[in-house]
Parts: C-alpha cells; sequence; structure tokens
C-alpha cells in the first residue's frame, strides 16, 4: 500500500515532476551525498538485499559476491548523479534510490552471469539456515526453500527477476517495472504467469488452501 | 475475442497484484496465513496462485552474505569514499581519515531510524561458515589493534612531546 508507482524510464521520465520529499531514503542520500563515509548506512540497509537478488540469479555465494561489491562500489562512486524523482502517489515507502540500485545491480549480474559462463557454477546446499526462532524446524525449512528455490530457478530470466524481486527483496510492482524498464502492467502480467508456472511445477493443486501441496 | 481474453488475463494479474500487496505486508511473517485467514478469501483468485504465492513469501529466505565479507566490502567502500573526499578537502592534504560510521559512542540518527526498517523475521542464510568468518573477525580485530607502525609510534611520541613541552 506504501509502495506505488515510481519514475518511468525514456521519454516519460522528463514529464514526471520531481518532489524530493518523499524518497524514503532521502535522508541517508543526502548525507551520503555531501559525505561519501556515509553512504556506510545505505550500504548495511541494502547489503542482504542486493546479495540476495545476486545469489538467486547466480547460484554461486562467490559469484554474488563479486556483483554485490561491484554493485555497491559502482553506487557510491556514482551516488552524485543519482536524481531522486519520486511522486505524491509513490506513498510515503516509495525509495527511487532503491530502484537505481537494483538496476546497477542488474547489471552488475548480468556482467557477472556472462563471465561465469566461462567457470562452474556450485549449486545452493552448503548453506545453513539461521532462524534463532525457529531452530527445530530448521531441516524442513531448508528443504521447502529448496524446493522453491529450484522452481524459481526453471524460470525464464525476467520472470525469475521478477518473482525473486517481489518475494525476496520485498519490492513493489512499481518499483519493479523501474528496475526491468517494463510497464507495472507488464510486471502484474510477468509475475501472475510466473506464479501459475511456479505452482504447476512444485505441483501445488488448484484446490490447495494450505500452501503445502507436494513439491517437485 | 483475443482482446477480451487478454483483458481478463490483465484484470486477474491485478488482482494478484493486489492480494500480493497485502500478503507482503503481513508481520512478522506471511507464514501465520498459511492455514487459511482473511487473506484466502477472495473468490476472484485462483486458489493455486493464492497457495504458491503464500508458500513463497513463506519459504524463500533473504540471504545474508559471510560476515567476513560484509565487514570487507565495508572497508573497502570506506577507503574509496576516504578517496573521493580528497579533492573536496582541498588544502587538507594528506589528512585522510579512515571513515567508519555507526561506532557506539557515537549513534548515527539517520542510522538509527533505518533500522528498524530492515530488522525482518525473515530466516537468513549465512554463505560461508559463520565459525570461521567468526575466527577471521577476531582476527583482523587483533591485527587492527597491533597494527600501529613504527612510523606512526614515532609521530605520537613527537606529538605527545610537543603537547607536553618534553621538546622544549
Amino acid at each position: 500500500m506504501a509502495r506505488r508507482a515510481l519514475w518511468r524510464s525514456g521519454a516519460a521520465k522528463d514529464a514526471v515532476p520531481r518532489i524530493a520529499h518523499l524518497d524514503r531514503d532521502r535522508p541517508l542520500v543526502e548525507a551520503a551525498q555531501r559525505d561519501p563515509a556515509r553512504f556506510e548506512a545505505l550500504y548495511r540497509r541494502y547489503l542482504a538485499r542486493v546479495y540476495s537478488y545476486a545469489y538467486y540469479e547466480l547460484g554461486d555465494h562467490h559469484a554474488a559476491e563479486d556483483a554485490t561489491e561491484a554493485t555497491f562500489v559502482s553506487a557510491l562512486t556514482s551516488l552524485h548523479r543519482f536524481e531522486e524523482r519520486a511522486r505524491p502517489s509513490d506513498g510515503e515507502g516509495a525509495s527511487t534510490f532503491r530502484v537505481w540500485l537494483f538496476q546497477i545491480a542488474r547489471n552488475e549480474v548480468a556482467g557477472e552471469r556472462r563471465r561465469a559462463r566461462r567457470r562452474p557454477v556450485e549449486p545452493i546446499g552448503e548453506t545453513d539456515v539461521v532462524d534463532s526462532v525457529d531452530v527445530e524446524s530448521a531441516a524442513v525449512r531448508r528443504d521447502e526453500a529448496r524446493a522453491a528455490w529450484q522452481a524459481l530457478g526453471r524460470l525464464p530470466g525476467e520472470r525469475r527477476q521478477a518473482m525473486v524481486l517481489r518475494f525476496v527483496d520485498e519490492l513493489s510492482t512499481a518499483e519493479i517495472a523501474g528496475v526491468l524498464g517494463r510497464s507495472e502492467g507488464a510486471v502484474r502480467v510477468l509475475i501472475h504467469r510466473a506464479l501459475k508456472s511456479v505452482a504447476k511445477d512444485m505441483g501445488v493443486s488448484k484446490r490447495s488452501g494450505d500452501g503445502h501441496g507436494s513439491a517437485s | 475475442m483475443s482482446l477480451i481474453r487478454r483483458d481478463g488475463g490483465e484484470i486477474e494479474a491485478l488482482i494478484t497484484d493486489r492480494y500480493l500487496d497485502s500478503l507482503l505486508a503481513i508481520q512478522p511473517s506471511p507464514s501465520l496465513l498459511l492455514g487459511g485467514g482473511p487473506l484466502g478469501s477472495d473468490p476472484s483468485l485462483s486458489a493455486a496462485v493464492r497457495a504458491v504465492s503464500r508458500r513463497l513469501a513463506t519459504d524463500l529466505p533473504r540471504f545474508h552474505p559471510s560476515f567476513r565479507f560484509e565487514e570487507r566490502l565495508a572497508l573497502r567502500l570506506a577507503e574509496v569514499a576516504a578517496s573521493m573526499r580528497i579533492p573536496v578537502a582541498a588544502g587538507a592534504e594528506g589528512s585522510i581519515v579512515p571513515c567508519r560510521e555507526g561506532h557506539p559512542a557515537a549513534p548515527d540518527p539517520l542510522r538509527a531510524a533505518d533500522d528498524d526498517d530492515d530488522r525482518d523475521t525473515r530466516p537468513l542464510l549465512i554463505g560461508g561458515a559463520v565459525a570461521a568468518s567468526a575466527l577471521s573477525l577476531a582476527g583482523a580485530w587483533l591485527a587492527w589493534r597491533r597494527r600501529t607502525s613504527p612510523m606512526a609510534r614515532a609521530i605520537r611520541a613527537a606529538h605527545s612531546m610537543r603537547q607536553t613541552g618534553g621538546g622544549a
């Protein structure tokens, strides 16, 4: 509810009025633009999200770390060029910085993917679930997470990216549209089709009410 | 006919999108709704889409890199930031200060304001061995404590002598 449309890419971008007080990251971005050392607050805020996006896309910790590092270094050195374009309809939770950051991450992941084609990739599996609240069910959760992760991995490129950004990074449809350079409507359809695809893949029945159909 | 079908698909996608907005807004975790709940009562939304949405919202973890990587990258960013500050600080040649924020003794209000947003109950998968990272961090801390070079010690000694008038 708090996250609505952000800026559009291309020609329409120039027509969007700039209202600079809406971006949830504005104080941090301004502080970092004045003093680059204060970028650390943004780094800490978005590290796990950017890393998650990279890891879901690349499936390899080292490659994800490389992409994450390149993303943040690039963001820091280019921060003076970042312009906030949130609008009143974007709501209080909107962050154009977040969209900008994930655009950089997407580029870096694409570059890393190109480089990764030349070297073998380790599958997910040697990781530990850390959940202080529910340690006993960690193993079950890991299996379920792996099934969901594998189902996502079988989706084609943009559908998979949209799903990771929606479910893992919890970006709004509008923000994802900004990252992918698509319209909001196109992203909605992309995600809807991806969900149907994953449901079929994971064996989630149309009558399923508990969300735990037989996973493949 | 195809237009009607397309519109139908877009409407369905819009309904799904609104459902996801509600689902992902649930705190602490959408898993509370796995057994059905108020969000499950929308009859226009496919049960399979609803079920898989809940499952993905619950089962897909957010990954966190190893702490060693996190601190190493933080250090690198601090170095990059320091190098970016050199042209700004004209006349302050050679006075590069390591830029480490968030020291407990000097809390940053901006940092404190954003911390709440980052705390979620999503399970984290830590890349790498946690124990190894902890050992590495301890080692790095020790190295940092002992890093004082002979030149730095000499400068500090000269400075303290000048302050106490010992050199006169």
